[in-house]
């Protein structure tokens, strides 16, 4: 038996948590200085710390990382047709890139230019989705919020056209940035929102990002997280959703690994008959690095919930996936199925995967599964016995590996460019393995 | 065209061919005929660079070239095509991707111009017919939930579609019914031509009455012991592979 050192606690470093936040409203100013002070100083989590266990090593809080990002050059805000779109740059609304739907029932709004009764209503709500012993990153965003965006959907409002935020971090010189936004579904309303974290320049930079939702009952909200950014971008994003009765949460997170990739996923099924559906893409490859962490609450009887999260990681990188599933013990009739299927495309990769389930009704069905395993030789040769070479055989059998996923996602146009993004990573992998 | 000089191959340090010579002409159907674990198999996978296989002693040239020098996917370029015995299912690369992937590969060393998608998509129809396949087999997963059958005439129809110098057929014939037998034939018939030649490894003759071989033999215990013409095969059907003296427990030794 080895004795157990303690492990070095690091406090978070003051230069996070500055003054700032000038343009908020009094009701929002005030929850961040109490949120600054309250973390002044907090530890770190660190390889103890469980839901840290593999990527509190990632995560390396450098004084060099605590200055707000600022705009160092000319934003791509690559054109998304068929939108609403919504700019966020270095964690404030831009609203001159910005082109919002103007229809009755859709109110998109600043922080920064609520009323102070909305912005209490608001100050309210925020950071009531997350598990705050499971998220502790989360209370570095309030503590640094620069401005927000408020989505408000009155009952029964569709919005004919996806809402897009673009998040643009300007990675000139380093800095980080704390994107925030709260969306309000009213009963039986119905959007999709697409989240994309875009980046320019090569400085390592840290984005701690919450995004959180709030379905009424009957509300139907689809969800694309596009986290593709290149490696120097650090990311820690937080999702947090309360299902109503009867509504409906489905998503789609898609990421590349990078220095520091974390992204927890909480939806709570608060409402009977409420469904979620959370599907899952993770790419690491180099040295990179991605850490999904999702949890299910069925917190009353009566919901369902599907979670299917696929990872490959090829080359020295490493992902983990945790998914975490809690009946609660009036949730009877509940239906969970959870399944994490890994690739490992080089054997110096690493994929750590755990379920979690806790389990506190009898009259529920919960299924999961977890695999890991690599690319088949058969199938290998069969591609390659057509004259197709291994590279493009092995990026052809990898792609499959997520197809039932990609094909899931509802947008035809993001759905092509996640494909060919997906393409264009896993043939750069293996034509660097092949170097 | 395809020159076997006293091929030895083993899998697992286990000899399974042991000095195989075999000449095919261009234009020339040869059939391999044997017993179960004869080795025909594995010689149809050796020529085509199964990794399982180990070649331990021999040379095989292919238009000149020494083909065991070449990588699976080099062999399929320079001509040669395996229909699988087993094709793999592979869900999730949609027929229609794989093929227009293979035959454009192919196109490209040749030094015709790709296919586009409508292209390609017209020229698989045709094919697909020729193998009475319906279409909608082109948008399904590779061989993704196809019967035994299907499968088979999937792979006759690749071999349409990549117009190889060399076709090999590992046992197309087994687990189909007489149609599904002369459908693929007829397949496999146009494209018969001067410069194209096959090699068809085969346990039973019925095969061989409708894509009928210049040459047969008949492979024994990793060895060629009998070569003959198409009478050869059918001799054999009606006396058996006991009639050549082959104890066919012992051929897989």
């Amino acid at each position: 038996m080895t004795l157990a050192h303690k492990t070095p606690v690091t406090p978070l470093d003051d230069a996070f948590t500055p003054e700032g936040g000038k343009q908020l409203p009094a009701p929002l100013k005030s929850l961040r200085d109490i949120r600054s002070k309250a973390i002044t100083g907090m530890a770190l989590p660190n390889r103890r710390t469980e839901n840290w266990k593999y990527s509190s090593r990632y995560l390396k809080l450098d004084p060099e990382l605590a200055p707000q990002t600022q705009a160092t050059g000319d934003a791509d805000y690559r054109s998304v047709e068929g939108v609403y779109r919504l700019v966020i740059r270095n964690g404030v609304v831009d609203l001159d890139s910005s082109s919002l739907p103007s229809a009755n029932g859709v109110d998109i709004r600043r922080f920064a230019d609520l009323d102070d009764v909305a912005a209490q209503s608001v100050a309210k709500k925020l950071d009531t989705t997350l598990d705050h012993g499971t998220t502790q990153l989360a209370a570095l965003n309030a503590a640094r919020l620069e401005d927000g965006v408020l989505v408000r959907l009155s009952a029964d409002t569709s919005v004919d056209k996806p809402v897009y935020i673009q998040y643009v971090t300007d990675a000139g010189a380093s800095g980080s940035n704390y994107p925030r936004l709260m969306v309000e579904a009213g009963q039986g309303s119905k959007m999709t929102l697409v989240e994309e974290y875009i980046s320019n320049g090569d400085q390592p930079v840290l984005v701690d990002s919450v995004s959180e939702l709030l379905l009424d009952d009957s509300a139907n909200i689809t969800y694309i997280r596009l986290c593709m950014d290149p490696a120097n971008v650090r990311h820690i994003g937080a999702t947090g959703v309360r299902v109503g009765a009867n509504a409906r949460f489905d998503s789609h997170c898609i990421g590349f690994g990078g220095d520091l990739r974390r992204h927890d996923l909480q939806v709570r099924l608060e409402g009977q008959g409420g469904y979620t559906r959370l599907n899952g893409i993770a790419l690491t490859q180099d040295r990179q690095h991605y850490d999904n962490h999702t949890a299910i609450d069925h917190v009353v009887p009566n919901c369902d919930s599907d979670e299917n999260y696929r990872c490959l990681a090829a080359d020295r990188s490493h992902a983990i996936f945790n998914g975490r599933i809690h009946i609660h013990p009036d949730a009877q009739q509940s239906h969970a199925d959870m399944n994490n299927k890994n690739l490992l495309l080089s054997t110096n990769a690493e994929i750590d995967t755990k379920p979690e389930l806790e389990i506190y009704a009898d009259d529920v069905t919960c299924a999961h599964g977890a695999t890991v395993g690599q690319l088949d030789e058969g199938s290998l040769f069969y591609l390659t016995s057509r004259g197709i070479d291994r590279d493009t055989a092995a990026t052809m059998l990898s792609m499959a590996f997520v197809h039932e996923l990609v094909g899931q996602v509802p947008l035809e146009d993001i759905r092509e460019a996640v494909n060919t993004r997906l393409t264009d990573f896993i043939e750069a992998s293996f034509r660097r393995a092949a170097e | 065209m395809l020159t076997i000089k006293n091929l030895h191959a083993s899998v697992e340090g286990t000899p399974i061919l042991k000095g195989i010579n075999l000449e095919i002409k261009p234009g020339e159907v040869h059939a391999v005929m044997g017993p179960n674990g004869s080795g025909k198999s594995t010689l149809a996978q050796v020529l085509v660079g199964h990794e399982a296989f180990e070649v331990t002693d021999g040379e095989i040239l292919f238009d000149g070239q020494n083909l065991l020098e070449l990588e699976v996917e080099e062999r399929a370029l320079a001509g040669l095509f395996l229909a699988f015995q087993y094709p793999v299912e592979i869900p999730g690369v949609s027929n229609l991707q794989f093929l227009r992937t293979a035959v454009n590969t192919l196109r490209k060393h040749r030094g015709q111009d790709e296919l586009d998608a409508p292209g390609f998509m017209k020229m698989a129809k045709e094919k697909a017919k020729q193998v009475d396949l319906s279409p909608d087999f082109l948008k399904r997963g590779v061989n993704e939930g196809f019967s035994g059958g299907e499968k088979k005439r999937n792979e006759i129809m690749q071999m349409l579609l990549m117009e190889p110098r060399l076709g090999i057929l590992d046992e197309t014939d087994s687990g189909l019914d007489i149609d599904a037998l002369k459908t693929i034939a007829a397949g496999v018939n146009t494209m018969r031509a001067d410069d194209r030649s096959f090699l068809v490894v085969t346990h039973y003759q019925r095969l061989l009455n409708h894509i009928v071989p210049d040459v047969v033999h008949v492979l024994a215990g990793g060895q060629i012991i009998k070569t003959g013409d198409k009478q050869l095969a059918m001799e054999l059907e009606e006396h058996g592979y006991g009639w050549l003296g082959i104890n066919e427990a012992e051929a897989a030794g």
